[in-house]
């Protein structure tokens, strides 16, 4: 067993198993901020103008279409901030599609509402259908990885881009950011955007055959999106200084609502990151989130710290979100029991793309490095 | 006097998902009935109707097990309707925690199961689903198996006769209006409320909280709907939404 270890500057530590600190306590997420991520991000005038720059092209590019560019909205803080700057800032004509996973909080669909009520904007909701998204959610919690949220966010992302190819709408606007989620541990969990390892755990676990359920491979997303049908991505948080706190003020003046946590606005995501990771995996999500804070200067270590002390669930909250989400995927308190104390596994488990994505990454960084 | 009639949302199932149609035809899927019960629980609605609207079609009794899932998110009351033959199966609906069963077929095919059903756990427990047409020459008729069985029979006295044999309530559904959302079909509420001394619940067409009161001042006790409470915008994106108390008493469906 490795001895305890946090990092001096942010609040990572050895519950990263692949951590590492230099000699004066630092961690290697702390150093890659520094040196792969803060180069990309734009909080300042350089940042203004190319977004500045950015959007006059979305609007020469899309002057016939009815919306020139889509965002996924969730009704997180991420994404409903996303559709006020677009609107209020940026004065885009955006259509919100929501991806409906089936597992929206009741604070989800409100803020959803009031969001679009308040800019008034419309809306396209994608329906997963339940039953495959069932049981490909309970084959990963049969799989014993970490990231059970594969299915949701894969579907979240496939969908999205689906949507735009499918209406010939060239730009999506992402609420993800640099700001917030500067730092996340490649161990805690393998991505989301891998349709070979969706399928690969699925069809290990899986009842059912998938049908409808959206996905999208790495060829799709690595060439057909973006340039066959041409669509760019555009993550616009990370072309200005985003702070959480001043956004949720902003979003409460449009009836919006804090849920308590990050993506808690999915029942699964918060029964999944505040009990799952930390019962069986030994990890709190919450650490990279306010070490991103950290780094990013949005708070204190001492508050990141302080911030960790708090209970995420209260007891009968917990007893009824653990009932509730097991009730509907139809797993028994057994079953889920023996989940809990099984083996835990690694992607490298199953089958995924990692090591042509490993060779793409090594190709793209050799003609980078020539060219 | 405080009048506060119910505003009840109706959900359709179809296998284990929900669906939204359209003249009772073109269902097309809204997702997860267990989810949506949660929301529509923590959105405070007063009553919700949960029809399974290809069980007689199917040829098959209620999804027990499925409805059991479901009641356990509801902690107000509810009423399912959908493929109800037997009395056992009434029996064990009511048992499940629904407060009301529904039934429109069975109300037509077997009279003595509804007399019975409601003589042992009374009439208010007793929901008889009145699913109308208007033919070709202007006048209404009683249909069955989801809209698609034309039964001739005169909804005005189906309506009293279900009175009769114990009826505690008539959902009275229009399929011309059903996911129009142009309005309630006023001229039936009117006709049958005026007819029998049941609550007529009033569904089909609701396409804003204003129609609420025009439903109530044609004669509805209280009124349902099911696009306007799952469907957002000019794109009719799945939403779930509910208004508030102050939307219902501004559109003068609540009184004070
Ligand atoms: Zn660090």
């Amino acid at each position: 067993m490795k001895q305890y270890q946090i990092c001096t500057r942010c609040i990572m530590d050895t519950s990263d198993p692949e951590i590492t600190f230099d000699e004066n306590g630092v961690c290697n997420h702390c150093h890659n901020f520094d040196v792969n991520i803060k180069p990309t991000w734009r909080p300042d005038e350089t940042g203004k103008e190319m977004l500045e720059k950015i959007v006059e092209k979305i609007k020469r590019e899309s002057q016939k279409n009815e919306y020139e560019a889509i965002i996924g909205l969730s009704g997180g803080v991420d994404s409903s901030y996303l559709a006020y700057v677009a609107v209020k800032q940026l004065g885009l004509r955006v259509l919100p599609v929501h991806i409906d996973g089936g597992w929206n909080s009741e604070i989800a669909v409100r803020n959803i509402e009031n969001v679009c009520k308040s800019l008034g904007l419309d809306l396209h909701t994608y329906v997963v259908d339940w039953d495959e998204m069932n049981d490909l959610q309970a084959a990963f919690v049969r799989s014993g990885l970490a990231n059970l949220d594969v299915p949701q966010d894969h579907a979240f992302y496939a969908g999205v881009y689906k949507f735009a190819a499918d209406n010939n709408i060239r730009y999506v606007l992402s609420g993800s950011n640099w700001a917030t989620e500067g730092i996340l541990p490649p161990a805690w969990g393998y991505m989301a955007k891998d349709r070979r390892h969706l399928e690969g755990v699925h069809e290990r676990f899986g009842k059912m055959k998938l049908k409808t359920f959206p996905r999208i491979s790495m060829l799709e997303r690595k060439l057909y999106y973006p340039y066959i049908k041409g669509i760019k991505v555009v993550t616009v948080l990370d072309y200005m200084p985003y702070n959480k706190q001043d956004a949720m003020k902003v979003l409460e003046t449009l009836g919006w609502r804090y849920y308590g946590g990050k993506h808690f606005e999915s029942r699964f995501t918060k029964f999944f990151q505040a009990y799952y990771l930390p019962t069986k995996f030994g990890y709190d999500k919450r650490r990279a989130h306010l070490s991103s804070l950290v780094v990013s200067g949005q708070m204190t270590r001492e508050q990141a710290l302080a911030e960790m002390e708090t209970e995420q669930y209260q007891p009968d909250e917990l007893r009824e979100d653990r009932e509730y989400v097991l009730r509907k995927l139809d797993m028994s308190e057994e079953e889920f029991e023996a989940i809990l104390k099984a083996p835990n596994r690694t992607f490298r488990d199953y089958p995924s793309s990692h090591e042509y994505l490993e060779v793409f990454r090594k190709i793209r960084s050799f003609f980078r490095k020539f060219m | 006097m405080f009048h506060r009639p119910r505003v009840i949302p109706s959900l359709l199932l179809r296998k284990n998902g929900l669906v939204k149609t359209l003249k009772f035809k073109d269902q097309r899927y809204i997702g997860d009935p267990i989810n949506a019960v949660k929301i529509f629980n923590e959105k405070g609605v007063d009553e919700l109707v949960l029809l399974d609207i290809t069980a007689t079609t199917d040829k098959r009794g209620p999804n027990l097990p499925l409805l059991a899932r479901i009641a356990a998110e509801a902690f107000m009351p509810m009423a399912y309707g959908g493929g109800i033959t037997q009395f056992e199966e009434i029996r064990e609906i009511l048992r499940l925690g629904y407060e009301k069963v529904i039934m429109n077929t069975s109300a037509i095919e077997n009279a003595e199961l509804i007399r019975e059903a409601s003589e042992c756990f009374g009439s208010q427990s007793i929901v008889i689903s009145l699913d109308t047409k208007k033919n070709f020459f202007g006048n209404y008729h009683v249909m069955t198996h989801s809209g698609s069985n034309d039964t001739k029979l005169d909804p005005v006295q189906f309506a009293q006769e279900a009175e009769k044999l114990g009826a505690g309530e008539i959902l009275l559904y229009s399929v011309d209006k059903d996911g129009t959302m142009s309005g309630y079909d006023l001229s039936l509420i009117k006709k049958v409320s005026e007819a029998v001394n049941l609550p007529v619940v009033a569904c089909g067409g609701a396409g804003r909280v204003d129609d609420f009161a025009a439903a109530l001042h044609a004669g509805a006790a209280a009124v349902s709907a099911g696009s306007l409470f799952v469907f957002y915008g000019k794109h009719k994106a799945v939403l779930i939404t509910f208004p508030t108390d102050e939307e219902l008493t501004k559109a003068g469906v609540f009184e004070s």
